[in-house]
């Protein structure tokens, strides 16, 4: 288990300030945030490279606070591997190992065997990643702390070495911090995100709350949401028989309600506990469906407009659609794209539910 | 002038210009080179062959140049000893004077030799109290092979902690980082990473210490002047005999500085040695 309260951290002028969040035991933590934000001091200060200014740094339960690194029981990873290139491939992987058979065993297991005997200058960037891996991996730390791992490697090479980690994270009971600037990798990974931006934590939690509920509109924009809006909200009463609100059951039990957002042309409905008068709405691309007929089922949250831009990334594109001058997007598989035969200047419907309409 | 014409002419007289700042540089680095290597050419021509001879049939020039190889060795292993944790913590840490330490450091470097050699008598001479005390020990500084040692470990240590800085600097921290959250302690990960990572740039800094100290005379020769290094035996046979019989001296000295350039050339870092990533 990873414990960070308060947490201050000087290096040069850069500072981490007042940092707190938890990664519990055997799970998977990610620290998101753009280059400079402070992931790798964050990593390097709870590894005890860089002594804290303030806070608390608790491993497993244990106030390491004030250890040095090799009593921390953990290990580090680089985005570039750090191989001690004085040893052979099998002495970096057995360098902290009590037990030269496991560390073997573990370079098996993360498919560096092939180059065990090749000196660590003729190994190839992936090659030098996995060795790395299997290096932090053979101490059998309680947390293993990856400091972009993957940025370096071909996307093949990328995904083969994310399975091997998060297998053996698994096998192992390894709790995991690791930082990336990928926000993809964030969502594949994680089982906590913690987004971190100039020194400061914006938000912690589980990455779907990241990403679906920011606490914050420069959150959401920040995590890629594309359709962030300012404008008001107030309550609203809907039918019993509202299609918006079927299946928010749940949520207003819990003390949400039905709330009424809007913003220029743009009303919005909502389930949600925001207080009435200015706030932000958040709807993800991935929620928003098109149509080229209105959708009978008369959902509130359905708007007319015209598609102005496509742009297609491989098998997803997105869509963005002009609603009285407010751009909408929409991500669509680009399949879906063919089948609606849509182009720029067609006229759409884009809706989406209330439930997926996120008030900060 | 057509513009293209005009074009024309100013290429023309840009490649004239090059061609004749090539010349004038080409011409002054030949100077510069011819006058480095002259005199050191003249001296091997004139004295190389009779100084070799010497080697077989002059004791004193035998013993000082044996005086000369172990003082040196000493002095470096001290250098070494002494200058390498200092390098160390100058290349890695951060702390309030390091610029006026590194300063302090090269002042040996800059301050005229024989000025150094004085400076170390008033410290370490007969009439000091340091000088009183290790007399008192048994131990004779000036006037003695130590008083060597010293002179030459004043004026060539600078050089080791230097060039060991710049090797310890050239070594990526994140190495040492990685060897402690794999169980080492700070001084374990200094000397199974740092230090092999960093062994050529503190050979070849050894071996210029050694050179140096070596070729050192304006120090040694306040400090000790008997018995004799191999430098103030050249220089106290050019003052009792003249330059006829202090050429082979000097010829073979110059001959025997090839050792440690050669060595230097052998040691010359790969590179990004202890740069991998």
């Amino acid at each position: 288990m990873i414990q960070v309260a308060a947490l201050d951290a000087r290096v040069g002028t850069f500072r981490l300030r007042d940092i707190t969040f938890a990664v519990p035991a055997g799970q998977y933590g990610v620290v998101i945030g753009p280059a400079g934000s402070g992931k790798t001091t964050l990593l390097e200060t709870i590894a005890g490279i860089i002594a804290p200014q303030a806070g608390t740094v608790m491993l497993d339960g244990r106030d390491v606070t004030r250890e040095p690194p090799e009593r921390r029981r953990l290990g580090i990873v680089y985005q570039h591997g750090y191989l001690f290139p004085h040893l052979t491939v099998a002495d970096n992987v057995a360098y902290g190992a009590d037990d030269r058979a496991f560390a073997e065993a573990i370079a098996a297991r993360v498919g560096a065997s092939a180059f065990y005997d090749r000196p660590v200058r003729a190994l190839s960037g992936g090659e030098r990643q996995l060795v790395a891996l299997a290096r932090a991996f053979a101490v059998r730390p309680s947390v293993l702390l990856l400091d972009e791992p993957f940025s370096a490697l071909d996307p093949r090479s990328r995904t083969q070495a994310r399975r091997t980690v998060r297998a053996l994270h698994r096998e192992l009971g390894v709790t995991v911090l690791q930082v990336t600037h990928d926000f993809t990798e964030a969502g594949l990974l994680g089982d906590v995100a913690i987004l971190l931006d100039n020194g400061q934590v914006l938000q912690a939690g589980p990455p779907d709350d990241l990403f679906r509920r920011p606490t914050t509109p420069y959150v959401a924009e920040f995590l890629g949401a594309e359709n962030v809006f300012a404008g008001t909200v107030r309550a609203f009463a809907p039918s019993a028989a509202d299609a918006d609100f079927s299946g928010a059951d749940e949520l207003l039990a819990r003390g949400h309600r039905p709330l009424e957002f809007r913003s220029g042309p743009l009303i919005i409905y909502a389930v949600g506990d925001a207080a009435e008068g200015s706030s932000h709405a958040v709807i993800r691309a991935e929620e928003i469906t098109l149509s080229r007929e209105m959708n009978p089922t008369s959902a509130r949250n359905q708007f007319a407009g015209t598609i102005d831009e496509i742009s297609t990334v491989g098998s997803f594109t997105r869509v963005s659609v002009d609603v009285g001058g407010v751009s909408l997007v929409a991500a669509l598989t680009t399949r879906s794209v063919q089948e609606l035969a849509l182009a720029p200047g067609a006229r759409v419907y884009a809706s989406f539910k209330a439930m997926a309409v996120h008030l900060c | 002038m057509t513009r293209a014409g005009a074009g024309a002419h100013a290429a023309r007289h840009s490649t004239a210009a090059h061609r004749t700042a090539s010349v004038v540089a080409a011409l002054l680095g030949s100077l510069c080179l011819l006058f480095l290597v002259a005199p050191i050419g003249r001296l091997v021509a004139g004295g190389g062959k009779s100084g070799v001879g010497e080697l077989f049939t002059d004791a004193e020039l035998r013993r000082s140049l044996w005086l000369t190889a172990v003082t040196a060795t000493l002095a470096m292993t001290a250098g070494a000893l002494g200058g390498t944790p200092l390098a160390y913590v100058l290349a890695r840490r951060r702390f309030r004077g390091k610029a006026v330490v590194a300063a302090v450091l090269d002042l040996p470097l800059l301050i005229p030799h024989p000025v150094a050699g004085i400076a170390l008598l008033l410290i370490l001479g007969r009439e000091s109290a340091v000088g009183r005390m290790l007399l008192h020990a048994g131990i004779r500084v000036a006037g003695s092979p130590i008083g060597i040692i010293c002179a030459m470990m004043f004026v060539s240590a600078p050089l080791y902690i230097s060039a060991a800085r710049e090797a310890f600097a050239r070594v990526d921290p994140r190495y040492e980082s990685v060897a402690r959250t794999l169980g080492d302690p700070a001084w374990r990960a200094f000397r199974r990473v740092t230090l092999p990572l960093s062994a050529r740039g503190l050979i070849a800094a050894a071996v210029v210490m050694w050179a140096r100290a070596v070729s050192e005379f304006g120090a040694i020769v306040i400090l000790t002047y008997n018995p004799k290094v191999a430098s103030v035996l050249s220089y106290d046979r050019f003052t009792s005999f003249g330059l006829t019989e202090a050429l082979p001296v000097a010829a073979i000295l110059s001959i025997l500085a090839l050792i440690p350039l050669v060595a230097l050339r052998a040691l010359r870092p790969d590179r990004g040695a202890g740069m991998d990533a």
